[in-house]
């Protein structure tokens, strides 16, 4: 009896074994840096000294000090402001960069020159730029079209900040929802196209009924990557705006670094995490690519 | 059979890959465990007083040429002040291998946050094993620690030759009926002025009475200095740095309470702080908006977004290294009950039944002869606690620096803020006075209806950490 279940033991080990090895450092990896903070942040968010606490939600919701619900606003607005404009404008981008025309190259290159700076050194040029003695204040005051500098900057003017902001994170990540849907366009076999201009398509109906259809996947792609990492906005709004334009990941920061609140952080990011993870799935639920559900049934 | 090595070969390599990364994962969560607790030791205070590091290739260690002294002796000194490792590598590489030549003490520099030193000390009294020889750090922890009767009574060496301390220092640093330590180090905030701003001076404010901080140079002068300005140039020439990493809280409880109504924390919700919100308010319409995203103030002087500027000696410091010829640095100005203003002091103190205490001593001896003040003053940007140092400087911008600051400590009606020393919660007390800024300069609300509330939740603070209310405030 135990002879036999042994044996069968050892063969679901021996038929099981390749597989589970070939997914362990995947597993491990997932455990380790998925899994281990996930666990971690509850504990260090709702544990003081081994005993469950709901002091860091106390604060979060109560403090004089919390700026909870309007850093959950703009962080909601930021993202509802910059994924849409942005996914617009690359495809406006792909539209183009899919003629050839000379210096074609080169405008693929510039056009994803951002994505290789670091989000803090984009909140600088920009603060740089935009500040009241920056040079686009400068032109403008040279060229007689205004008197005084145009002040983006401060807490009387968080609304112009917020401007500010949505202008350098789309100018920054732009160049990321470009190249995914670019790359996505460059995979369409020409002939397609060919055979749409044989039956006399005009440019609307390739576009609609050859173009879209097949970058949707990619848009998809391009949509998610960009809504999560829309929801841990960070670096750019500090350094533009400070906390004049309070967002979820600069309130986590803040408690951490300046407060000491490791409870509060980690409650933070865990609110990220849960409307990221929310997000995410509700994008895959209803933006499923079609291609993918007529292979099913 | 070549399959089978060919499965060998998959195992180990999985195997070792799975090894690696579990390792690797040990070691980075150990590694984070390790570093909390040393986060949360640093307290806010003296991240922020610690000046900015100063650039340091040249000041990467040496070896110490190990001379064979007579007696060998080796002490360790602990402080929560020069720990950045840019300043750490000064201490190590220039500060302490001079006086091991001289005396052939040898000195272990531990630099360690205020929280780790309390802990420290703790066990060591209790164990009755001292193995810290000196401690440098900030007047709040030594009073405490004199208060716990952990240190030594400094009179019994004597005086020290050839130097004199101001009579501010001296009096802080008595403390519970013993000379609980030597002031070392000093470092305050000052404002700034650009020399452009002297043309717009109002009337009956002179450009001596600023400098100089005279009795007319007091908070009503400043706003009128600014509405002047931008009456006639259309500039908000004033600049605060009320960003989120800047130093603003400062000047609210360290400078503008003390002066409205002689006290930090105590007058609060006082009618005098309603009046010095209200002038506050009025103030602000001639402070550039962008001041709430400004960290320090040494750019938007540079820039010329701002004229007049107030902000940490560190943090304006590049303004006058790159441009001293366009920038004085002036007093802060008097308020209705006198001239508020911050003084960090850094002291040096002998633990009780320290080890090698005669060696200590010589090693605070050496730290406060005025040539090793200037040499710190030079690299790491602390003011010296002894006299006479910055008349002797040659012209420049350090010199510009140390006179502000001079004339600030001379000032007859200063009336000095010691930062409270709350330890982790230090970060709480600084956020009050920052929101109670914002709601009622900020967003216009009524400052009778906030301020009773917060004082509570500050008074709440120096509860829960038995911490005394800083001076002014007794």
């Amino acid at each position: 009896m135990t002879g036999r279940a042994s044996t069968g033991l050892l063969r679901v080990i021996r038929e099981w074994y390749k597989p589970l090895l070939l997914l362990a450092p995947a597993l491990a990896y997932l455990g380790l840096f998925i899994v281990y903070p996930i666990v971690d942040s509850f504990a260090t968010a709702f544990f003081y000294k081994g005993y469950f606490s709901l002091e860091s939600v106390k604060y979060l919701l109560y403090s004089p000090l919390s700026k909870f619900w309007e850093a959950l606003r703009y962080t909601l607005v930021l993202a509802a402001l910059v994924v849409p404009i942005e996914t617009t404008l690359a495809l406006i981008a792909t539209l183009v960069l899919l003629q050839p025309f000379k210096g074609r190259d080169t405008a693929v290159y510039i056009l994803t020159i951002p994505i290789a700076i670091s989000d803090v050194a984009a909140g600088l040029i920009w603060y740089s730029m935009l500040t009241s003695k920056g040079f686009i204040n400068k032109i403008l005051l040279g060229l007689g079209l205004i008197d005084s500098p145009i002040v983006f900057f401060g807490y009387e003017y968080r609304d112009r900040a917020l401007l500010a902001i949505v202008m350098a994170e789309v100018w920054r990540s732009m160049a990321l929802v470009f190249i995914i849907i670019f790359a996505g366009a460059q995979l369409i076999h020409k002939e397609l196209f060919e055979a749409a201009e044989v039956f006399g398509a005009s440019f609307w109906v390739k576009l609609r009924h050859v173009l879209f259809p097949l970058i949707k996947p990619s848009i998809q792609a391009a949509l998610i990557i960009r809504t999560l990492f829309a929801f841990q906005v960070f670096a750019v709004v500090w350094v533009l705006a400070g906390r004049d334009v309070p967002v979820l990941a600069g309130e986590a920061y803040y408690t951490l670094v300046e407060l000491y609140r490791f409870d509060v952080a980690a409650l933070y990011a865990l609110v990220i995490a849960a409307l990221s993870m929310s997000t995410g799935v509700l994008y895959l639920r209803f933006l499923r690519a079609r291609h993918l559900e007529v292979g099913r049934s | 059979m070549a399959s089978l090595t060919g499965n060998r070969l998959l195992i180990a390599v999985a195997a070792i890959a799975i090894i690696v990364i579990i390792l690797a994962g040990i070691y980075v969560a150990g590694f984070g465990r390790e570093e909390k607790p040393a986060e949360e030791a640093a307290t806010p205070t003296e991240r922020e007083e610690a000046p900015a590091p100063q650039q340091p290739e040249e000041t990467t260690p040496t070896e110490t040429p190990k001379e064979e002294a007579p007696t060998k002796v080796k002490i360790i000194w602990a402080s929560t002040q020069l720990v950045p490792a840019a300043e750490q590598a000064f201490v190590k590489g220039e500060l302490l291998p001079p006086f091991t030549r001289e005396t052939g003490i040898e000195v272990e520099f531990v630099g360690l946050g205020y929280d780790a030193l309390v802990t420290r000390l703790q066990s060591e009294m209790e164990a009755g094993k001292a193995t810290i020889s000196v401690i440098a750090d900030l007047h709040g922890g030594l009073d405490l620690f004199a208060s716990k009767g952990w240190l030594e009574d400094l009179s019994k060496f004597g005086a020290l030759e050839g130097r004199s301390f101001p009579k501010v220092l001296e009096d802080y640093s008595n403390l519970y009926g013993i000379k609980a330590y030597v002031p070392w180090l000093t470092a305050t905030y000052v404002f700034v002025v650009n020399k452009d701003a002297f043309k717009y001076l109002p009337p009956g404010l002179t450009e001596e009475d600023v400098v100089n901080g005279s009795e007319k140079w007091t908070y009503e002068a400043l706003l009128k200095w600014a509405e002047n300005i931008y009456a006639e140039t259309g500039q908000k020439a004033l600049g605060f740095p009320a960003g989120p990493k800047g130093l603003f809280h400062r000047l609210l409880h360290g400078y503008l309470y003390p002066s409205f109504t002689g006290a930090q924390v105590k007058n609060f919700d006082s009618p005098q702080a309603v009046e010095m919100w209200t002038y506050l308010r009025e103030l602000w319409n001639y402070v550039n908006p962008q001041s709430t995203t400004y960290d320090a103030m040494a750019n938007p002087l540079l820039k010329g977004e701002v004229l007049l500027a107030w902000d940490h000696t560190a943090r304006i410091k590049d303004a006058i290294v790159q441009q001293p010829d366009k920038f004085v640095v002036v007093p802060a100005p008097r308020g209705p009950e006198g001239r508020g203003y911050i003084l960090v002091i850094v002291g040096l103190a002998i633990p009780k039944n320290a080890p090698n205490q005669e060696a200590a001593w010589k090693l605070i001896e050496y730290l406060t002869r005025p040539e090793v003040q200037r040499l710190i003053l030079e690299k790491v940007g602390f003011f010296p606690a002894v006299e006479g140092v910055a008349e002797k400087l040659p012209e420049g911008p350090l010199k510009i620096l140390a006179s502000g600051v001079a004339n600030q400590l001379a000032a007859p009606d200063s009336l000095v803020a010691l930062i409270p020393s709350l330890g982790g919660k230090g970060g709480e007390f600084s956020q009050l006075y920052r929101e109670a800024f914002q709601k009622i300069v900020l967003e216009g609300q009524d400052p009778q209806a906030i301020l009773p509330e917060f004082k509570r939740a500050l008074m709440s603070l120096f509860e829960e950490t038995g911490a005394k209310l800083p001076p002014p405030d007794e």
